[in-house]
């Protein structure tokens, strides 16, 4: 999908579905609404003539090397690790059927 | 389906690695300070930051950024003084925060290479037309490392209910995040591997490297070092590359080797059957010995990359790179060529020693004591005696070095002594002596026996002149028996020899 | 000896415990006589944590029983934005999502008021994962502002300032993405500051977005704003939080110093925006002349590139809140829808049920803006944008020591009344670049507006890290302007007597 253009509801299906959030089709008429709003008041962004500018990432303009050392830090016990999962067997997190390989690590 | 070199007559192949290290020497995560988990009991190396929680935030290792920053000097990378994490999204259950830190564009290492020599078996598979091959059939290679980034590893999952604890079919997974946030480096090839041996000897020399700089236990076995490849055919002279599969689970080197060659043979039948390779990722089945489809790549996930807003950019100094560099010692490169050149030990020895950071520690130590002249025979000794007498010291390694390059017992005798000696302070030389082990030198009184025998061994000495060489075993056998406990068989066999070959 | 608890300034309650005038558990008691009287109309706190308070106001009794010396906030009631975790308390956002979940450790910034002595009353009502301006899209229940029940307090931080406007607390903790402490503070009528990026560790706090989000103080005077930081940023950076900074001001050292000679900037063409509403325009020109009276020259200064903040920050923050929230998929913790055979139902049923709708909107909006294609028409100009305004703010602050501008173009609206999320957008105007930028920025309340009688404040803005003199220049205008310890009328001195 170009951008400037308007997205359709399919568009918006699939990033839905990418997003992991299950919309029904009014929700769906609804979010197609509201992004495309959205993005109409993001098109000053496409005007401005920013050629030659560095982009800031963090405000912070000198923040950098920030690190810890290599020693180990009291984590979490068992069950506190595992006392807000949905579901656990045993001493695992549980999930049902993963259908797909994931995205790759 | 046709065989490996045929195949690679007609068609060049095109081979890419992709290598996870886990820095298993850090004590810590990337981003965390929970222990690394060794087989501990799930879910109990974890806190905040591992699991995702909301409102925990990541702080890198720096002793991580160290190991990548060697693991990159090592490899001829340009070390980046400017980089950046940034996030990786993907929903998946392994992944605590359904995004994964890794890097961006720019990775703390940048375009390196390793040399590969290839010799003798597996020089065999590349054709004869493709590569500078010397005189005896070997070759090098250099081989692009386009980079080496810093990212954190995924948690643990069985799944439960399908075939061989496999995803595909089951009902449900369970999920172990003590593996997860440990530092990992991943290292990306250019696609310059053109055989599966290629393919293999990198990833050996590889680990060798890692090895060597302390930075990974690198066990293939258990996971702290993976391989990903992945290969495409085009025909001899084409620019352009053929579609690619990657190929997954290849946790051995003979696995990385024969996934490739099966690969590189079924996409040539696909071909010259006039079909299409499809994109597609393939797992391997090492009982089977085929690959499979795991899935269908039709588009490329698209990650949605971008600068990780908790985390600082880097900008390293001088000061920081150089203290790494100091840290890296003498590679097995650069070992191999000093043990052959300045010590004459013969290629295969200084190969495997190099290659072994603990075998390379023990002898070094002995050839400081046994002396540079004896270091081909510590060499023999290391590779050869030392496995099955795994806790000798250095001091023992010498002696016994010395006693067999002065003839003073047979290799027999040594096995002997060093079964004794495993596991204690005790000198070899002592125990040889304790028992008479020691074999005469004295030239004369072994010349004197040598004589006797073939004195009264007419018949055998004609049996000699005639042709018969396997009698030189049976006077061989008669001076030992002559010599009581203090015969020398090399030294008879060799005198022996010089004396027939006078009365020929 | 006063009658009730809100009358008394966090130094003086601190003062007071320390000195045996009143115990801390009696202060504690007090306040939670309070907030049953008047909770029930502002609905600011989500959870109420007696045991808790009681039990830091029991150790600070102790300590000063021992003979030992008290920390400086010691029995001063506080209350906490329900996105910061407090372990012995739920951390919801406000959100289905959260609901029951409980904090498994403690956040940085609450720990440190509370080894400074404070007494944690509770969790604060807020907008949904704090995506908003009413805090009407909390999923549990609205807040109303105490200075008229039919409106809304503001947002996200809406609870933080109502409870602290109906003195239900003393001081509350609230966080700033693009305005959330600042704007509910100016339609409350109380102080509320953002202070520079990097000045309050953001560990333990719900991310929204990453390279915006602040935690701030809100008080009924600067001096307990000023207090609170002070126990902030106590014991210097934190380690577990890579952006974190040191800071080692003394924010009441020079509190009261006098502005006299200083400069003050203001941009005439922000009060000719439109939307600007009469009596805020009124009370702009109020805070300029009472900053003037006190010797600061009135200084035109310009931020040519503030318009262009909206779009940046609309772009920046749904980025950052997609990727923030892709976490919540019910496996570790949070709402998991049951009953599911798949993962993907799971995950995707469970988003669809613990999120309400401006939650998945901006996720929705952030997903599309980092796709591949679409980061580099966006997401990389929002932050060269990020570039300019820095730049701007620089530039500006080279002639001036603090830029004057209204916190809200508008005093507190109905609930309800705005429903256009563009409207709501556009609103965050003048407090957006501060978020941007990383400066501070604080919100004064400087007079009621002549028609509608609610409370509006000025906005003063600060260069990065000097934020102990924003406060001395927040000090000056408070002082002309005699809304200093104002309790909400209809709420003062109901519940909360001190013995």
């Amino acid at each position: 999908m170009a951008s400037g253009q308007q997205l359709t509801r399919d568009d918006v299906a699939g990033i839905a579905a990418y997003a992991r959030i299950a919309l029904d089709d009014a929700e769906l008429v609804e979010m197609t609404a509201y992004l495309n709003d959205a993005i109409a008041l993001l098109q000053p962004i496409l005007e401005y003539d920013l050629e030659d500018i560095e982009p800031t990432f963090h405000p912070i303009g000198d923040m950098a090397n920030v690190m810890r050392e290599d020693v180990p830090v009291p984590g979490l016990s068992l069950e506190e690790a595992l006392a807000n999962a949905g579901s656990r067997e045993g001493r695992a997190f549980r999930v049902p059927a993963i259908l797909d390989d994931g995205g790759g690590a | 389906m046709r065989a490996l070199r045929q195949v690679l007559k007609d068609w060049e192949a095109v081979i890419g690695l992709e290598i996870h290290t886990e820095l298993t020497a850090c004590d810590t995560k990337m981003f965390c300070g929970c222990r690394i988990s060794h087989d501990d009991a799930p879910n109990t190396n974890v806190c905040p930051v591992c699991l995702g929680m909301p409102g925990a935030l990541p702080v890198p290792n720096v002793e991580a950024i160290r190991c990548i920053v060697m693991a990159g000097l090592a490899t001829n990378c340009t070390i980046q003084r400017r980089s950046m994490f940034y996030r990786k999204h993907y929903f998946y259950p392994d992944m605590a925060k359904n995004y994964q830190t890794t890097q961006g564009p720019v990775a703390f290492c940048m375009h390196g290479h390793l040399d590969l020599r290839v010799a003798g078996e597996a020089a065999l598979e590349r054709p004869d037309d493709t590569a500078q091959k010397a005189d005896d059939g070997s070759y090098l290679a250099r081989i692009g490392i386009l980079r080496i980034h810093m990212e954190e590893d995924a948690a643990k999952m069985v799944h439960v209910g399908g075939a061989e604890g496999r995803i595909g079919g089951a009902t449900e997974s369970l999920i172990d995040y003590n593996r997860c946030g440990t530092p990992l480096i991943e290292l990306v090839t250019q696609p310059d591997l053109r055989t599966p041996e290629e393919a293999r000897l990198f990833m050996e020399g590889l680990r060798q490297t890692w090895l060597a700089l302390g930075i990974s236990d690198c066990s293939l076995e258990q996971g702290s070092m993976r391989c990903d490849g992945n290969v495409s055919l085009r025909r001899r002279g084409e620019v352009c590359m053929g579609a690619k599969t990657e190929l997954k689970n290849l946790n051995s080197f003979k696995a990385l080797h024969d996934a490739l060659a099966y690969e590189i043979c079924r996409q040539a039948e696909v071909l010259e059957s006039g079909g299409t390779v499809r994109q597609e990722t393939r797992h391997w089945e090492p009982t089977r010995r085929r690959t499979t489809v795991m899935r269908v790549k039709e588009t490329n996930d698209d990650y949605r990359f971008f600068p990780d807003p908790d985390l600082a950019p880097f900008d390293l100094s001088d000061e920081f790179v150089e203290e790494c560099r100091a840290r890296i010692p003498e590679l097995p490169d650069a070992k191999r060529e000093r043990y052959q050149r300045q010590w004459s030990v013969p290629t295969y020895d200084a190969d495997r020693i190099a290659g072994d950071p603990a075998l390379a520690r023990l002898f070094e130590a002995a050839v400081a004591r046994a002396g540079v002249a004896a270091a081909p025979m510590v060499a023999n000794v290391v590779i050869n005696l030392v496995p099955g007498h795994e806790r000798l010291n250095e001091a023992q390694v010498a002696s016994i070095a010395q006693l067999l390059a002065q003839d003073a017992v047979t290799f027999a005798q040594a096995r002997e002594v060093l079964d004794v000696v495993d596991g204690t302070d005790d000198d070899p030389e002592r125990v040889v002596d304790e028992r008479g082990m020691r074999q005469s030198t004295d030239a004369d009184a072994l010349d004197a026996i040598v004589r006797e025998v073939l004195a009264r061994s007419e018949d055998q000495v004609r049996q000699y002149c005639e042709g018969n060489r396997k009698v030189l075993g049976y006077l061989v056998g008669q001076c030992m028996r002559a010599a009581g406990g203090s015969g020398n068989p090399k030294a008879f066999n060799r005198l022996l020899s010089e004396r027939l070959e006078t009365l020929q | 000896m006063p009658a009730t608890l809100d009358q008394l300034s966090a130094r003086q309650i601190a003062a007071g415990v320390a000195s045996g005038a009143f115990s801390a558990v009696e202060v504690a008691q007090a306040a939670l006589d309070a907030i049953a009287e008047r909770d029930a109309d502002t609905q600011a706190f989500l959870q109420v944590s007696e045991d808790l308070a009681l039990a830091a106001a029991a150790r600070v009794d102790a300590l000063r029983a021992a003979g030992r010396a008290l920390p400086p906030l010691a029995g001063v009631p506080v209350a906490f934005k329900d996105n910061m975790n407090l372990l012995g308390t739920r951390t919801t956002c406000a959100s289905h999502m959260l609901e029951r979940y409980e904090s498994p450790f403690t956040a940085t910034c609450v720990q440190r008021l509370l080894d400074a002595g404070a007494t944690p009353l509770g969790k604060l009502n807020m907008d949904e994962f704090a995506f908003g301006s009413t805090t009407d899209s909390s999923a549990f229940h609205p807040t109303n502002n105490p200075w008229g029940l039919a409106l809304v307090p503001g947002g996200s931080s809406g609870g933080s300032a109502a409870a602290v406007a109906a003195g239900e607390v003393t001081l509350a903790l609230g966080s700033d993405t693009g305005g959330s402490i600042r704007q509910p503070a100016s339609l409350c009528g109380v102080v509320g500051m953002k202070p520079t990026y990097g000045v309050v560790s953001r560990y333990g706090v719900v991310a929204f977005g990453s390279s915006l989000d602040q935690v701030g103080p809100l008080g009924r005077r600067v001096e307990d704003v000023a207090l609170a930081l002070n126990a902030l940023v106590a014991g210097g950076r934190d380690p577990r939080d890579s952006t974190s900074q040191a800071c080692e001001q003394d924010f009441i050292a020079h509190l009261d110093d006098p502005i006299e000679g200083r400069h003050v900037g203001i941009i005439p063409s922000l009060l000719e925006a439109p939307g600007l509403s009469a009596e805020v325009r009124v009370a702009m020109r109020l805070a300029a002349e009472r900053l003037e009276a006190q010797g600061a020259h009135i200084v035109e200064v310009s931020l040519p590139n503030m318009a262009s903040a909206i779009a940046a920050y609309y772009v920046i923050a749904p980025c950052e809140a997609f990727s923030n929230l892709a976490r919540f998929d019910g496996v570790r913790y949070g709402y998991q829808e049951p009953g599911c055979a798949t993962l993907a139902k799971q995950t995707s049923l469970s988003r669809a049920r613990g999120f309400d709708q401006e939650a998945k909107r901006r996720q929705m909006l952030g997903a599309y803006l980092l796709s591949s294609g679409v980061y580099e028409q966006y997401y990389l100009p929002a932050q060269k944008v990020r570039t300019l305004i820095t730049a701007d703010y620089q530039r500006a602050f080279e002639r001036v020591d603090a830029i004057l501008m209204p916190t809200s173009p508008t005093v507190a609206w109905e609930h309800g009344a705005i429903s256009d999320p563009a409207a709501l957008y556009l609103a965050d105007v003048f407090t957006i670049s501060s978020n941007i930028a990383g400066n501070c920025a604080i919100s004064v309340p400087v007079c009621l507006g002549s028609e509608s009688g609610l409370p509006i404040g000025a906005q003063l803005q600060g260069p990065s890290f000097a934020d102990a003199r924003l406060l001395t220049f927040a000090r000056a205008l408070e002082r002309s302007c005699s809304m200093e310890g104002l309790v909400a009328p209809g709420f003062a001195g109901r519940g909360g007597e001190l013995a």
